[in-house]
């Protein structure tokens, strides 16, 4: 029964990554932050994608990032949208800018749900959900 | 990265002033109407626009409408309900900014000499299909699972409109010290306007004390700070300003438009917080010749209470950061500064994705309401349109002739 009862419970979804993104998710995998950082003009962007929104050249490095950042803005899940957070709620999904310059979504934890902040500061940690797979979180820097 | 914006382009527009108006609007049933498709509420609602404007069906040949998101080829669907053929017909994809889009190009295909009357609308099940089965009522999702994000979001637990929107407000907030009590007004004045519509979904007023005891949804959002799950459907009828001269209602003139698109996304820049609604509404003022201090009404795209407070900065008519202040003033109130979501919005009326809201600005400057529901004296009506990916948006300056 008991893994009847495990075998049922709802997974949370892993990442599906599109052609551009499997990179991110496999350095994610090693516990490295890397984002696409263009060699013509140096800018750096996110989400992946195979030229540089900045100045349309294709030529980019995987770089890996400092994983410094700062809660741009956040919020707090109540609702449980998805059976398998059932257990969560309350829990922060926040939207990280990244000292290099670009955003993205991740969960802020290690911290209790009511003293997060815009513009706090943080660093990134990874957390290993399944095998092969690593989610790149924040947590206070 | 905002470019400095060129309104020469809205100088050019300002030819197409006045040259259309607004000759019927309808809407179909609202609320929950279960065991009707949206494309049959759109008909509904497109019938009724049909016998407003008193023009017969066989000289519409223009349809531009925005379909159910998992719909192909939607105008060929209305088109077929209808029985007419059309020399200009399309749909549209920018969301809630679809709507407004629809009348631009309205305009433009009859000053092209591209057809002579077109019929706009969008409809929508929500409800309906949020809740036709229990399964649907907890899964709760409005689009189908092919256009839903693969990564990115899901992995964290980010899912939904309410939590791209409250990022904002979360922003707002930190930056200009907006509060809840601000957004609570929002909601509150919108009901307020719902109990005097008989067609509104909600029935029943608002108190303070109800906004604070609503249950959370995502923070800072309550479900009284998100816009309904409806049933619903509204149609406009466009044609030239002469031919409306000679039809039933009082003609409603289109006098400016414009439209804006933060393509580089909500989360970049700082599009949270200034929204697309600020360029495009000084697009449609320079077109139109007017701005914020000849609005008589707006009625303003309501998918969440913290985008009316934006949007109100945006527009001008209070200045960036000072929304939540405008809003308590009771400005939103028909009694107020600016009589704003007269007929409840998508908050407490119907969310058809800014269709009514369209109807409603029409509605409000033919002067036929009962005083409660009229905004006094009212001459020049703003509507907006936000949505896609929060990002495009749409603005429609409306005076009464």
């Amino acid at each position: 029964m008991a893994d009847t009862a495990a075998a049922e419970k709802p997974q949370k979804p892993l990442p599906r990554p599109s052609p551009e993104s499997v990179p991110y998710w496999e350095a994610a995998a090693r516990h490295r932050l890397e984002i696409p950082r263009c060699n013509a003009c140096g800018n750096y962007w996110f989400p992946p994608s195979a030229s540089c929104p900045h100045c349309l050249s294709t030529h980019f490095a995987w770089t890996q990032v400092s994983g410094r950042g700062k809660v741009f803005s956040f919020v707090v899940f109540h609702r449980v949208y998805h059976p398998a957070w059932e257990g969560d709620v309350p829990y922060v999904v926040a939207l990280i800018e990244l000292e290099e310059g670009p955003r993205m979504l991740s969960n802020v934890v290690g911290i209790p749900v009511d003293q997060v902040t815009c513009d706090m500061p943080v660093k990134v940690v990874f957390d290993d959900v399944a095998s092969g797979v690593a989610l790149p979180k924040f947590t206070p820097a | 990265m905002s470019s400095v914006l060129d309104l020469s382009a809205a100088d050019a527009a300002s030819d197409l002033r006045d040259r259309c108006a607004i000759v019927g609007v309808g809407n179909s049933r609202l609320g929950k109407v279960p065991g009707v498709s949206s494309l049959d509420l759109l008909v509904e609602a497109m019938r009724n626009a049909i016998a407003d404007s008193g023009i017969s069906l066989s000289e519409i040949d223009g349809i531009v409408c925005r379909g159910p998101d998992d719909a192909y080829g939607h105008h060929q669907l209305i088109g077929a309900r209808l029985g007419i053929n059309a020399r200009f017909s399309t749909t549209l994809d920018n969301g809630g900014a679809s709507q407004i889009m629809s009348i631009i190009l309205a305009v433009f295909a009859i000053r092209a000499g591209m057809a002579k009357t077109v019929i706009c609308g969008y409809g929508r099940d929500a409800w309906s299909r949020t809740h036709a089965t229990e399964e649907a009522r907890v899964r709760n999702e409005t689009r189908p699972a092919s256009q839903r994000p693969r990564e990115f979001g899901p992995e964290y637990g980010y899912f939904g409109a309410p939590a791209a929107h409250a990022f904002g407000a979360q922003r707002h907030m930190a930056l200009y010290g907006t509060t809840r009590e601000h957004f609570a007004e929002i909601a509150m004045a919108f009901r307020e306007h719902a109990l005097r519509n008989p067609d509104a979904m909600m029935k029943k007023p608002m108190t303070r004390e109800d906004y604070f005891a609503a249950k959370m949804i995502v923070a800072p959002f309550c479900m009284l700070d998100c816009s309904l799950r409806s049933d619903g459907a509204g149609a406009v009828i466009v044609a030239s300003t002469e031919r409306a001269r000679d039809l039933k209602q009082h003609p409603v003139l289109i006098k400016g438009f414009g439209t804006h698109n933060n393509l580089r996304g909500w989360f970049n820049d700082d599009n949270m917080v200034n929204t697309a609604a600020g360029p495009s509404g000084k697009t449609a003022y320079r077109m139109a010749g007017l701005g914020p201090a000849d609005v008589d009404t707006a009625q303003i795209y309501d998918c969440f209470t913290y985008m009316v407070l934006t949007q109100l900065e945006d527009y001008g008519f209070c200045k960036k950061g000072e929304g939540g202040d405008f809003v308590s003033s009771g400005a939103l109130r028909m009694t107020g500064a600016l009589p704003t979501n007269t007929s409840g919005g998508q908050l407490s009326e119907c969310h058809a994705e800014g269709m009514l809201q369209i109807c409603e600005g029409v509605r409000q400057l033919r002067h036929t309401y009962p005083s409660a529901r009229q905004a006094k004296d009212a001459e020049i009506a703003l509507i907006s349109g936000h949505g896609g990916n929060q990002v495009c948006h749409s603005t429609l300056i409306l005076g009464r002739a």
